[in-house]
């Protein structure tokens, strides 16, 4: 009866179980729901199982029940980008008409819904990628909207920054998937890592040692002693933040691959997420940095005593730290600048590193670099840097 | 027993402020035999509805605190091996030394399980304990049995307890684990539902009062960076002690003076934070 229904939350990206299906329509024969209220929480109880869905929900189900519109696919995406951009743009209305071809006074009437209407529309038009071409948006190109193209003042949209100085990204989804397994050839990575493991023995001493105690009661004659031995727990979390943005982490994509397959196993708690080049509002748990953002100031509510490391070149222009909006990443800027943040993780985790896999020899020259390392230690991703960064982790 | 389920429904307690959404997720878990998983901020009152409940339909509660080194095991049964060592030492107990049985312990989730009475049954904080703690866990609860393999005897729940999970919204559970559960996530109340609960503990509350505590209350939690957002519970005894202090008066809340700090804030990092933003007149 509601397999409609089913399927679409299926195709809006819930994961639903044929079997919570199932016990939806139980609770259905069961005579349990018996208005369509009921029938919408119920069904969100037993169909829906995080709240991040549950937007996703309340689309689908008013659509099917209630006639409502559903948003367009990936129409969501697009938004938050297009949202973000012109909040950007509309700080300066005389770069923004000149990027959309409209004359300022044109672009006066028209309400910032419309604006939006406007830019999604060019971003619809265009099927498929695009290169070059003075029309649509996409790479190179005379376009006004689009990335590495000659338009002065235009925006830049996604893709690989061909020149150094970043100009702003807004639409960067194309990157690898980090955690798939690559290439193992870095065998010393791993052999630093165990480090970390087999330490601090937690807990007290609570566990019976069964063969110690045997063996001291048949010594004392029967006399029963207890041995009693301290239960050893690997209790270590560990959060491992990687740089995986921009072209300049890509010599070290193998190295950060490598760690990672050993960071996997080794660890009880091991999260992992991105930044890129600093960090700024938000960490992310997904390696394209779009969809699971974690801000950083919720990471307070972690334990003090969780291990971060922080792993990336740490190479960047001296403003990207400083100013408060220094992200190159318009979505990410809201106020706090990227020193404040790290300054903020370093003193919630006194246990921290930054691993930096360019050698030791060029830190002196980047002055990010010295900055970064006046908050947090820094260490060579080599097997002896990463040897100091594990002592410097385990100290007390 | 499934008729004696459906006649107890579940409609609030005395001390507990219940919305039609929850209660009605409460009533289908309850008749679908199924754990309800509830999710949400500590202090939206995930554990307080497993007491509500209990309270409301004349049950028992049992409650397991679960800790993150636990395992299945101790929430199931203990087999008390000291004591038995010790009896066989000296004798003196009117315990049967040879019958095992007689030092086996029924952890929580046996307990609930030989309970004579149907149950409530709480897993407090689940999100602590490993995945395998979980997936284990939800296979005794999906069964409602359990061996003891000390004394190769398989016990059975006498009666389905009502099961209620909480999870600290912070790490999410595996998917079989969610697979078997119904999820529900309780939002942080907005002032209105606010205003309801304090209502509802304290009856006799001067309403000019309640309308500046809530207000400042909402306002303190604004402030950045604070590792342990003050949660209804905080709220609750931070207007008792107001009542309680014959000095205050509702008014100094709105010039942005706050009294008893502490009692909201909890961690001394967080209650410096607090007290350094609300120091400069009131916070915006």
């Amino acid at each position: 009866m509601f397999i409609d229904f089913f399927y679409s939350l299926k195709t809006a990206g819930i994961q639903v179980s044929p079997t919570s299906f199932l016990t939806l329509q139980k609770a259905l024969n069961m005579g349990l729901i018996n208005s369509l209220d009921e029938f919408y929480t119920s069904a969100r109880a037993i169909l829906v199982k995080s709240e991040r869905y549950f937007d996703v929900y309340d689309q689908i189900f008013a659509h099917r029940f209630e006639g409502a519109e559903l948003p367009e696919v990936q129409g969501f995406e697009i938004d938050e980008i297009s949202r973000a951009m012109l909040d950007e743009w509309l700080k300066d209305p005389q770069a923004l008409a000149q990027a959309l071809d409209m004359d300022e006074a044109q672009l006066l009437q028209l309400t910032p819904d419309e604006l939006i209407r406007y830019f999604k529309a060019r971003l619809n038009d265009q099927k498929g990628r695009h290169y070059g071409g003075a029309t649509w948006i996409g790479t190179g190109g005379s376009s006004p909207v689009g990335h590495s193209g000659h338009h002065p003042g235009a925006l830049r949209v996604g893709g690989v920054s061909r020149n150094q100085s970043a100009v702003k990204l807004a639409l960067e989804r194309r990157y690898k998937d980090y955690t798939r397994r690559g290439l193992l050839t870095q065998d010393m990575v791993g052999e630093a890592l165990k480090r970390l493991r087999n330490m601090i023995p937690v807990g007290p001493e609570d566990l019976v040692d069964i063969d110690k105690t045997i063996y001291q009661t048949m010594k004392n004659c029967g006399e029963i002693e207890i041995v009693f031995s301290r239960s050893l727990k690997d209790r270590l979390k560990v959060i491992l933040a990687i740089d995986n943005g921009g072209w300049s982490m890509d010599p070290y994509i193998p190295v950060v691959q490598t760690l990672f397959d050993y960071a996997r196993d080794q660890f009880k708690d091991v999260k992992i997420c991105y930044f890129h080049n600093t960090v700024y509002d938000v960490l992310w748990e997904d390696p394209a940095r779009a969809s699971k953002p974690i801000p950083v100031e919720h990471l307070s509510a972690f334990d003090p005593q969780t291990r971060l490391i922080l792993l990336g070149d740490a190479s960047m222009a001296p403003y990207e730290l400083m100013a408060a909006d220094g992200s190159i990443h318009v979505e990410e800027r809201s106020g706090k600048p990227s020193l404040e943040q790290l300054k903020f993780l370093a003193q919630t985790f006194p246990h921290s590193v930054w691993l930096n896999p360019a050698s030791s020899q060029l830190w002196d020259y980047t002055p990010s670099i010295k900055t970064i390392r006046q908050i947090f230690p820094m260490f060579e991703l080599s097997l002896d840097g990463l040897e100091e960064a594990v002592r410097h982790l385990m100290a007390r | 027993m499934e008729g004696n389920i459906s006649n107890k429904k579940f409609s609030g307690a005395t001390r507990y402020v219940l919305d039609d959404e929850l209660a009605s997720i409460v009533n289908v878990s309850m008749a679908l035999e199924m754990p309800l998983l509830l999710k949400g901020e500590p202090g939206t009152g995930k554990t307080m509805l497993a007491h509500a409940i209990a309270k409301s339909l004349a049950m028992p509660l049992i409650v397991l605190n679960v800790k993150s080194s636990m395992k299945l095991v101790h929430a199931l049964y203990q087999y008390d091996t000291l004591t038995r060592l010790n009896d066989s030492r000296f004798s003196d107990s009117n315990r049967d030394v040879s019958n095992i049985e007689d030092y086996i312990k029924m952890g929580k989730i046996g307990q609930s399980f030989t309970s004579e009475q149907r149950t409530v049954l709480l897993i407090d904080e689940i999100d602590k304990a490993d995945t395998d703690f979980q997936d284990d866990m939800l296979d005794v609860l999906d069964q409602m049995e359990f061996d003891i393999i000390e004394i190769d005897k398989t016990m059975k729940a006498v009666h389905r307890p009502v099961i209620i999970i909480t999870s600290n919204a912070k790490k999410d559970l595996s998917d079989p684990f969610l697979g078997r559960c119904n999820f529900h996530h309780i939002a942080f109340p907005d002032p209105k539902m606010m205003r309801k609960i304090i209502g509802v503990h304290f009856p006799d509350i001067d309403s000019n009062l309640m309308e500046n505590a809530v207000t400042t209350f909402y306002r303190v939690r604004k402030i950045d960076a604070v590792e342990k957002k003050p949660a209804t519970r905080e709220l609750i005894n931070w207007i008792r002690a107001l009542k309680s202090d014959p000095d205050f008066k509702p008014k100094t809340l709105i010039t942005g003076e706050i009294p008893y700090l502490g009692v909201l804030f909890k961690k001394s990092q967080d209650y410096q934070r607090a007290v350094e933003a609300t120091s400069g007149g009131p916070v915006i």
